[in-house]
């Protein structure tokens, strides 16, 4: 009974798969913030570098992942593929469950399949300085390991609800030499108007993306770099599936039913997308893809499917995608990765033409189900990955109902080991389950910014 | 700066619930003749004794209207005033008239050992003047200003000086007790204290920020309603009573009645202090309508205290779809079970096992609902 399904370092995809190549119908482009025009090159180029400026263009279906990045990825990459034997028991379905094991890298989640190539283009244009934002402190912690490897500069605005509870991810991110700020910050406009509003917000990702943008705007050869939602990242995280899909294959099996958590949707991009992709081209039209999102931050659920920023502030492009508002301040539920306003324009779309579906949880039956696992799987998995086990928790009940044998693929996107204040808050009854009240949402008005 | 604190003990207070009285007023000598014993002063001991060693100074009444307990918990006499003479049988009237006393001689917090019928009486003299806290001893406790137990209270207590509690609004609620006794619970809104908390008796954890601030919490949803009521000038919006609710008429810059319910339009007000004859009136004009209410209670009551007005002839006009229900995290923090009493138990059902509560600008808690009786504290 094969537990880890394992490839050869040799064997890691030498290319990332553009899903942007197989969509049947093109992307509504991202405007720029003023003039409300499709966005060019040349306005990304002041905080990206060219070569992610055309990967987040690019038609082409495969882009080569450089040799130097594929080193780096040896370190931990190609991660398991587990059968989880022992969940299906304890669930006494006869689903087959699988799960793509992210919590292996240095960083403890998929985020360093994203830091890394985007630290090395950074550094070949000769970028001497990084600034980000993190939410729970995942992408921060990546993005400082990537850019340490480099010699780059790092800077995090890290979201401060996840700041205080999260105390020890800034630590990592000093390890490798990074320096994290509490976000909103008196450090950039965009925090102090934040805070000058209301001086005891939680923060959000939105505003935090805000100040990382207007960091990387106002200083010298300073870049900005994104954790999620963007299509090159998306595009870098895709080797989650395109490993998985390989090691299923290896034990002659191909998933009924994928399954990731959404908060800006790039650890869901990794696992969904080549099967997405294999949907849309008629390879596997039934292949069930499922986006699984907080019911206190449903940005796919609830949201509207229109152009909105990417950031509190204002300062990034106009995207086409699911949004809740860009104003809109989710409440600091535990699972801090998966509150941002909005989503990947490429997940939005995908899920608009009904290629993905999308479901929410609540807080508390999200920590049961992380329980079912790590006392069936040992691994305790973040409360964002969390929401993932659920949504593949109940579909192997679902088969147990029907009897039917389904293999379910989910992303085990990151551990939970930074976590254990959450877990302590569900062990102690105080976790609150958020909703968003959207009737209500719709009937106030609602601050989307006009586009012609 | 020393601390004042005005501390009496209703003697009689919860004697009547050991003898299945159901409350005591007016009920003492049968309470007694049925074998009943003084209990508040002992459970007022059990929250003195762990504030002995702080320097606050009482005020108080003779015998076991408060010297006793503070005697007792070992409190030394020289941090003791007695400035009420407490007659051999005390009454309601007592307790007003000590209120008066600890009012006029500067008193910082009244803290007080009784049940609902007590803190009426305390709230009549002092309105939310001066905070209260209750330690519960009564036989009903359905008023806000109750510690969870004696022992919680003294923790608040010990939280600081009076600069550093932080106040909330506490329902002071009526109880029928002719009808409690009868199996049914009746209950009038009848004012609202202020009431020092601990917010550690909350929530633990520093991390829910919406949590740190119950003004704050109450001016995100009454901003988040007053854009929703704006936003739909169409629609004709019941606010019941309550400071949460008045939050919403805050923001929209109109004058709402504290304990009735007021008819709101296009962001104005256009009745005020409704019954149910009027709200059926308004609501027979056609048109949609929404009733928001709040939690009434420490106990999580939506619907059936304090809020006779919205009968069930009324929510069904309204439809249950249109019951806005709104709570600081606070107040939800403390009532793990919420509870829908109008008197219609079909009508109850129709609120399905949860309700989603507003708990802040465009955020809400799903909470589940208890069913079966109210439990008591």
């Amino acid at each position: 009974m094969q537990t880890k399904i394992l490839l050869d370092e040799e064997e890691m995809p030498k290319r990332w798969y553009n899903v942007l190549a197989d969509l049947p119908t093109p992307m509504d482009p991202p405007l720029h913030p003023q003039t409300k025009k499709p966005v060019g090159p040349e306005d990304l180029a002041v905080i990206f570098p060219m070569e992610l400026i055309r990967q987040e263009m690019s038609p082409d279906r495969f882009i080569d992942i450089p040799e130097e990045v594929r080193d780096v990825l040896r370190l931990w990459r190609p991660s398991p593929l587990y059968r989880a034997h022992r969940l299906e028991k304890a669930l006494k379905t006869p689903a087959k469950i699988y799960y793509k094991w992210e919590g292996v890298s240095p960083a403890g989640s998929h985020k360093p399949n994203t830091a890394v190539p985007q630290a090395y283009y950074n550094m070949k244009e000769g970028v001497e300085r990084i600034a980000t934002e993190t939410g729970a402190g995942q992408w921060g912690s990546a993005l400082a390991f990537a850019t340490m490897l480099y010699d780059i500069e790092c800077t995090v605005y890290m979201v401060r609800a996840s700041y205080t509870q999260k105390p020890y991810r800034k630590s990592m991110m000093q390890v490798w030499g990074a320096e994290c700020i509490p976000s909103p910050s008196t450090k950039t406009n965009a925090g102090r108007a934040m805070l000058e509003k209301d001086p005891d917000t939680p923060g959000s990702l939105g505003v935090a993306i805000s100040e990382a943008v207007e960091d990387a705007a106002t200083h010298g050869n300073t870049h900005y770099s994104l954790g999620s939602v963007l299509n090159h990242v998306c595009l870098h995280q895709t080797i989650i599936g395109l490993e998985s899909r390989e090691q299923l294959a290896r034990v002659e099996s191909y998933p009924d039913v994928v399954i990731g958590c959404v908060g800006g949707g790039s650890n869901f991009a990794g696992i969904s997308f080549p099967f997405a992709g294999d949907k849309m081209t008629g390879k596997h039209p039934d292949v069930d893809i499922i986006a699984v999102e907080p019911a206190s931050c449903p940005t796919l659920t609830k949201g509207l499917y229109a152009y909105d920023f990417g950031d509190e502030a204002g300062l990034t492009p106009i995207m086409k995608m699911y949004t809740l508002g860009h104003d809109f301040i989710p409440p600091s539920i535990h699972a801090g990765g998966l509150r941002y306003h909005g989503d990947s324009p490429i997940v939005s779309k995908l899920v608009h033409d009904g290629v993905m579906r999308a479901v929410s949880y609540h807080q508390t039956e999200v920590f049961d189900a992380a329980q079912t696992f790590a006392r069936s799987e040992g691994i305790i998995v973040a409360p964002e990955t969390s929401h993932a086990v659920k949504a593949a928790i109940d579909e192997a009940l679902k088969c147990r109902k029907t009897g039917e044998a389904k293999t379910i693929l989910f992303n085990a996107s990151g551990h939970g080991n930074f976590d254990m204040s959450a877990y302590d808050a569900y062990y102690g009854g105080k976790l609150v389950d958020y909703e968003y009240p959207d009737a209500l949402i719709r009937d106030a008005l609602k601050r989307l910014p006009t586009v012609p | 700066m020393m601390y004042t604190i005005g501390f009496l003990v209703n003697p009689v207070a919860g004697m009547g619930g050991a003898v299945g009285l159901k409350g005591t007023d007016g009920l003492v000598l049968e309470a007694i003749r049925r074998g009943a014993r003084p209990r508040a002063g002992a459970r007022a001991v059990l929250s003195l004794r762990l504030i002995r060693e702080t320097p606050f100074h009482f005020l108080t009444c003779s015998g076991p209207m408060g010297e006793d307990a503070l005697r007792d918990a070992g409190i030394p006499d020289t941090s003791v005033d007695v400035v009420y003479p407490a007659p051999g049988t005390t009454s309601s009237d007592d307790t007003r008239n000590a209120c008066r006393e600890f009012a006029a001689r500067g008193a910082d917090l009244i803290l007080f050992c009784g049940g609902d019928g007590t803190a009426r009486d305390i709230y009549d003299v002092v309105l939310d003047r001066i905070p209260v806290l209750g330690i519960p001893a009564g036989v009903k406790m359905y008023s806000a200003v109750f510690a969870v137990t004696p022992e919680a209270a003294a923790e608040i207590l010990l939280v600081g000086p009076p600069s550093l509690l932080k106040l909330r609004d506490a329902e002071i609620v009526d109880v029928d007790e002719e009808a409690y006794r009868e199996g049914e619970l009746r209950t009038l809104l009848h004012g609202y204290a202020k009431s020092p908390y601990r917010p550690g008796l909350i929530q633990e954890t520093k991390q829910v920020f919406e949590n740190q601030d119950e003004e704050r919490a109450k001016q995100g949803i009454g901003k988040f309603l007053a854009d929703v009521i704006r936003g739909t000038p169409e629609t004709l919006y019941i606010l019941g009573p309550g400071t949460t609710t008045g939050a919403i008429a805050h923001e929209l810059g109109i004058d709402k009645t504290l304990l009735g319910f007021d008819a709101v339009k296009g962001g104005r007000l256009i009745a005020g202090d409704l019954n149910e004859q009027r709200i059926l009136e308004m609501l027979s004009c056609g048109g949609r309508a929404r009733l928001v209410i709040s939690i009434i209670g420490a106990q999580g009551s939506v619907l059936g205290r304090g809020t006779q007005q919205v009968s069930p002839s009324v929510l069904r006009k309204i439809d249950v779809e249109n019951v806005i229900v709104v709570a600081t995290p606070h107040k939800l923090a403390e009532t793990p079970l919420l509870f829908v009493d109008t008197g219609d138990r079909e009508l109850d059902r129709e609120f399905g096992e949860y309700l989603s509560v507003v708990s802040g600008y465009g955020i809400a808690q799903r909470k589940r609902i208890g069913r079966g009786t109210v439990q008591e504290k």
